[in-house]
């Protein structure tokens, strides 16, 4: 997981608020909340800074394919193995007859499916770790094998 | 060098290669490793990836020598070693069965020593098979 | 459309698949394993060769049965990736040839596997781990690299009749074994072992479960290990070649433990099986011969010894036949030297070591992709699958057929 830390050790570091935000820390927690985007910093795109831009975008690259949740999936790391299909409270309270009880999904309003081989997300907004009464459900993350599913 | 206890076992993305190419570069890059704990690679004085000779009375085969990458606590075990069941580790898993007639795929004994030549080709062992 | 999926033994019947200009387009519900198993239907697939030769079927069937016939000590191998109904011409085959007749749980799960087969040790289905198991334990068995869906399915995670609140409250997972497999890092305990030291391990939990303290190991998590047992209401134990090999002739070790055990609650042993139908092939020479592997039936009668392994045989036969199995790649060298220097003959949909090798080979048509047929999962319950596409491809029970009217 990334952190604010070391997101603005990439940034100019002289508060110079062209971004909007009095300082570099506060554009480094906007960018990683995705409030704003690496081209809200103009002075980061002058030559002087043309490293710490390439591995800044490197850095914040895995943000870019998470869902609004912050989750992220690795399909190279996954074992299409399922559990996260049949942990995942919200898939097993939308679905009683099927991942509730291990098989695969029968309803459309899961939010975690497998196919090709590899789970997939869909419907990353009715996570409960998304929208005002979010909590840190973290029923995914913790039951796969080798950490192919997990949250920025 | 040192002596080292393999142990084989199965690995899905090493299952997945060889269905999809049983003489692919990648079937060949997730068979022919040997993972080793962090101080037996000190004591090669190898790195993470460099090649090794494994021999024992059986037979020999080189391969890429991998840390042992066990999550999310390592926990250490020098002098174990563990390789994925394949064609490579077969070269060390002796014939000579003993009353159950069931060979010894998960206490394999064997020596572990640097080396440069390149990781043993399956054309090669097929070559030995047929020899 | 639904299919049945033939790449491990849990036979999973809820995949969904799309297909388009004959390839898969979309599958639902197959695992990374069992995806890779249904893509190989494209690649690599073998072709009628007789003499490193191309050749029609007919060719290569009378050929192989000419093999046979003239050989003195012709051996049968492979049989866990076929269908029951092709393990059926096997034995028919292997009794009018008066052949050895071996299969793959020979050097893995067949010294377990027979002791369930004949009920010495108590076993129960899958279904029922599902609806009753709070206890699963894994020993020397790393179910997310071979079985992948076990725990999603039966073992772990879902919800079943008596355990409907599942992993998060009623069911507890325990793994035994050398390493930190990636089953081990999802479970709640990880008991590791030294290579070989299964007996011994089973010496401290009968002693913890006599209430006495552990002489030698992590006491406190062996006494740890002792209350859970016995807090348990419905075990589940899912041994694997881990555990086969380190015990091997001490295996009535094992009894002895599941006998201590049930007098606590049920405990029952699921063998994980490697090929997707190993115990249909057990259970059929079981039925019909009284031993579950390892026969000859070279004096008529079927006669069991370990002279009749593969591990022996391939040395002393002067000709084979393998089906659906790559003994070149997953038998000691030794032992796929000797059986490369004899005449072979290779039945298998997809090109490998042995078919390389063969003398004559002949293509099959993929159960459960091509072909029809039955087979019993790992905990014995019998499934049965169809066809997804079109294919002229033989299914081996053919193939079988006809090489035992030529011969």
């Amino acid at each position: 997981m990334v952190g604010a830390m070391e997101v603005y050790q990439l940034l100019p570091k002289t508060n110079c608020k062209k971004c909007g935000y009095p300082t570099c820390i506060a554009f480094a927690v906007a960018l990683l909340n995705r409030e704003k985007k690496i081209e809200d910093c103009p002075p980061l795109f002058e030559p002087k800074y043309a490293e710490k831009l390439k591995k800044l975008r490197e850095l914040l690259a895995p943000l870019e394919k998470a869902s609004e949740t912050g989750l992220i999936i690795h399909e190279e790391k996954c074992f299409g193995c399922g559990n996260c299909v049949v942990a995942c409270p919200v898939n097993v309270a939308a679905d009683p007859t099927g991942c509730a009880i291990g098989l695969g999904p029968k309803s459309d309003r899961v939010i975690l499916v497998v196919e090709d081989g590899v789970v997939k997300c869909l419907n990353a907004k009715e996570c409960r770790r998304f929208g005002p009464n979010r909590i840190l459900c973290n029923a995914c993350t913790a039951t796969c094998p080798s950490k192919a599913i997990e949250f920025v | 060098m040192i002596e080292v206890k393999i142990v084989t076992f199965q690995d899905i993305f090493q299952y997945e290669a060889q269905k999809k190419g049983r003489y692919s570069e990648e079937y060949k890059k997730l068979s022919a490793r040997i993972m080793l704990d962090k101080e037996d690679l000190e004591k090669l004085g190898i790195k993470d990836g460099d090649r090794v000779l494994v021999k024992n009375v059986n037979g020999s085969v080189v391969v890429a020598a991998r840390i042992s990458d066990e999550e999310p606590h390592p926990q250490p075990h020098p002098g174990l070693a563990f390789m994925i069941n394949s064609l490579w580790s077969n070269q060390l898993v002796g014939d000579q069965a003993d009353e159950t007639s069931i060979p010894e795929f998960k206490n394999i004994s064997a020596e572990v020593a640097p080396t440069e030549e390149q990781v043993t080709e399956i054309r090669e062992l097929l070559e030995r098979i047929r020899a | 459309m639904l299919a049945v999926c033939t790449g491990c033994s849990l036979l999973c019947e809820d995949i969904e698949l799309a297909l388009k200009n004959g390839a898969i387009s979309q599958a639902k519900n197959l695992c990374r394993k069992g995806y890779a198993h249904f893509q190989s239907l494209f690649t690599e697939r073998t072709k009628p060769q007789v003499d490193g030769q191309k050749a029609s079927m007919d060719e290569a069937i009378a050929r192989a049965a000419e093999i046979l016939r003239e050989s003195k000590r012709p051996l049968l191998y492979g049989w866990s990736s076929s269908s029951s109904e092709a393990q059926r011409e096997g034995i028919d085959l292997a009794k009018k040839l008066g052949a050895t007749l071996d299969d793959t749980s020979s050097f893995s799960e067949g010294l377990l596997l027979e002791r369930v087969l004949t009920g010495r040790l108590s076993t129960c289905t899958l279904d029922d781990v599902r609806n009753l198991a709070d206890l699963s334990l894994f020993w020397g068995s790393d179910p997310s690299n071979s079985h992948p869906r076990l725990l999603s399915r039966f073992a772990y995670y879902p919800r079943g009749e008596k355990r409907q609140k599942s992993y998060e409250e009623e069911r507890t997972c325990v793994v035994v074994d050398v390493r930190k497999s990636a089953t081990a890092a999802l479970c709640q305990q990880l008991i590791r072992l030294p290579p070989g030291g299964d007996a011994e391990f089973i010496s401290t939990v009968a002693a913890v479960l006599e209430g006495k303290i552990p002489r030698s190991g992590d006491k406190k998590r062996m006494i740890e290990l002792g209350t859970l047992l016995r807090k348990t209401e419905f075990g589940a134990i899912f041994p694997g070649a881990g555990l086969v090999h380190s015990l091997k002739e001490k295996m009535d070790l094992l009894e002895g433990l599941l006998e201590q055990l049930n007098r606590i609650a049920p405990f029952r042993v699921l063998p994980m099986v490697g090929h997707y139908n190993g115990r249909g092939f057990n259970q059929l020479l079981l039925d019909e011969t009284g031993f579950i592997n390892r026969v000859s039936f070279q004096e008529g009668q079927a006669r069991h010894s370990r002279e009749f392994s593969i591990m022996e045989a391939a040395r002393s036969c002067d000709a084979a036949l393998v089906i659906g199995s790559d003994p070149l790649s997953s038998l000691p060298f030794g032992v796929a030297r000797a059986l490369a220097s004899v005449p072979l003959i290779a039945i298998d949909p997809r090109r490998s070591l042995t078919t390389d090798a063969a003398e004559v080979t002949l293509p099959s048509a993929m159960y459960g992709l091509e072909a029809a047929g039955t087979a019993l999962r790992m905990d014995g319950v019998k499934i049965e699958f169809q066809p997804i596409v079109e294919s002229s491809l033989m299914p081996d029970r053919e193939i079988l057929k006809r090489i035992g009217e030529a011969v």
